[in-house]
């Protein structure tokens, strides 16, 4: 896997800071599980966290330290989790719930992903081979992580793992992998306008 | 004088710090303190944690704008964190200091999200257990604290200014521009400019 698209520096230190939307953060997170150099920024970011907190002036405690004794240790890591049930399923996304797959239209299924508190509204979208997904403006951000295949648009191509990050200056119409299809998770926070037939057949569903 | 006091691996406070340059400094050695924590549940060494880090945390918090009650809540339970959690430090992965903003981190949001039941820490200790990146090439914790604390000093004041405000006080754009009275498209473009200037400087040190 080569990943080609990553968030921008402001996108990542956000998200390091611990500052993003939660729906926007699991995209992202999508994105930095399979891509190990955007891993390795986040904890540099993380570190710049751990420098400012040496820096900070320190303000005393109210209270001394709670009597840890009582509290159980945790045992040495058991190392990674298992393997993940499904194709191009996200580590990440097990503490989330998930919808079932609907049928959206011919070759096209969206799953909801359940992200309390989100004001970002996620959802997968799984497409056959060679659709064309719907040609669409919006409001706010659109921020996607390909999960599995691939598709294309003005700005490029993204495969698995790649990450698409779009706001309202953006209007595309991703066209999916002819071979292989695309599974992707998706954040959008604002409104959306839909065109086009398949764009009238989402709208009740991403609900706007 | 007085010489400063320094602390042993057990926690005991003793008068052994070292002169060096006529001056006197303080041992205070996080990594074998959270070591001493995993291998015996050293409460000695986790007051000296506690006094070290807890009125950090504290302070980084309330930089953030958190009313003081919610900082000390959040500086007590990471505190407690890094006691129950001190056999997964691993030293090769972050330094100490590292280690614990992440915890804070997490906990700040569990704490302030709690009604909304987030998530979201789940999805950072997740990512944590990834495997490291290029295990040869992986530089250690300490190494990589080392060069972003010297990118850190290679940022101008007001880029420094400009992404301390960013970790602490949010990335929200309107934010910093009223805190810095400056317009919201000179806050954009001079965080993104400070931000690629410290991952210039990231990369030069690599």
């Amino acid at each position: 896997m080569s990943i080609m698209h990553r968030p921008s520096e402001e996108t990542l230190a956000a998200f390091a800071a611990g500052q993003l939307d939660e729906g926007l953060a699991v995209v992202v997170a999508c994105h930095i599980e399979a891509d190990p150099e955007s891993r390795r920024r986040l904890r540099e970011l993380e570190a710049v966290q751990g420098a400012l907190l040496d820096k900070v002036e320190p303000v005393a405690m109210a209270a001394g330290p709670r009597d840890a004794g009582g509290v159980a240790r945790t045992a040495p890591a058991s190392g990674m989790a298992g393997p993940s049930p499904e194709a191009g399923m996200r580590q990440v996304l097990r503490p989330y719930g998930l919808g079932p797959w609907r049928p959206i239209g011919v070759r096209i299924a969206m799953r909801r992903v359940e992200v309390p508190g989100a004001g970002a509204r996620v959802f997968m979208l799984r497409a056959g081979p060679g659709i064309a997904l719907p040609h669409h403006k919006h409001t706010g951000f659109e921020w996607t992580t390909i999960l599995a295949g691939a598709y294309e648009h003005e700005y490029g191509r993204y495969a698995a793992g790649d990450f698409d990050e779009a706001d309202s200056e953006h209007d595309h119409t991703p066209r999916v992998d002819p071979v292989e299809g695309c599974t992707c998770i998706v954040a959008m926070t604002g409104h959306v306008q839909l065109q086009g037939w398949l764009g009238r057949l989402l709208q009740p569903l991403v609900r706007f | 004088m007085v010489p400063a006091l320094a602390l042993t691996v057990d926690g005991k406070r003793e008068a052994g710090a070292r002169a060096q340059g006529g001056r006197f400094i303080v041992l205070f050695d996080p990594n074998r303190l959270i070591a001493a924590i995993a291998r015996s549940g050293d409460r000695a060494a986790f007051a000296a944690l506690f006094d070290h880090f807890a009125p950090r945390v504290k302070g980084l918090l309330m930089r953030g704008g958190a009313p003081a009650e919610l900082a000390e809540e959040v500086a007590q339970e990471t505190l407690l964190a890094v006691w129950r959690k001190a056999a997964l430090f691993d030293p090769a992965k972050a330094s100490a200091s590292t280690w614990i903003a992440t915890i804070a981190r997490n906990l700040r949001i569990d704490i302030a999200r709690r009604e909304t039941r987030s998530r979201l820490s789940q999805v950072y200790e997740i990512l944590d257990d990834e495997a490291p990146e290029q295990p040869d090439a992986t530089l250690s914790g300490a190494e990589r604290d080392a060069r972003v604390r010297a990118a850190m000093t290679q940022l101008s004041p007001d880029q420094y200014r400009v992404v301390e405000l960013a970790f602490l006080e949010g990335f929200s754009h309107q934010d910093v521009a009223d805190r810095l009275a400056i317009p919201l498209g000179t806050v954009k473009s001079r965080l993104r400019l400070a931000l690629s200037h410290l991952r210039g400087r990231l990369e030069d040190l690599r």
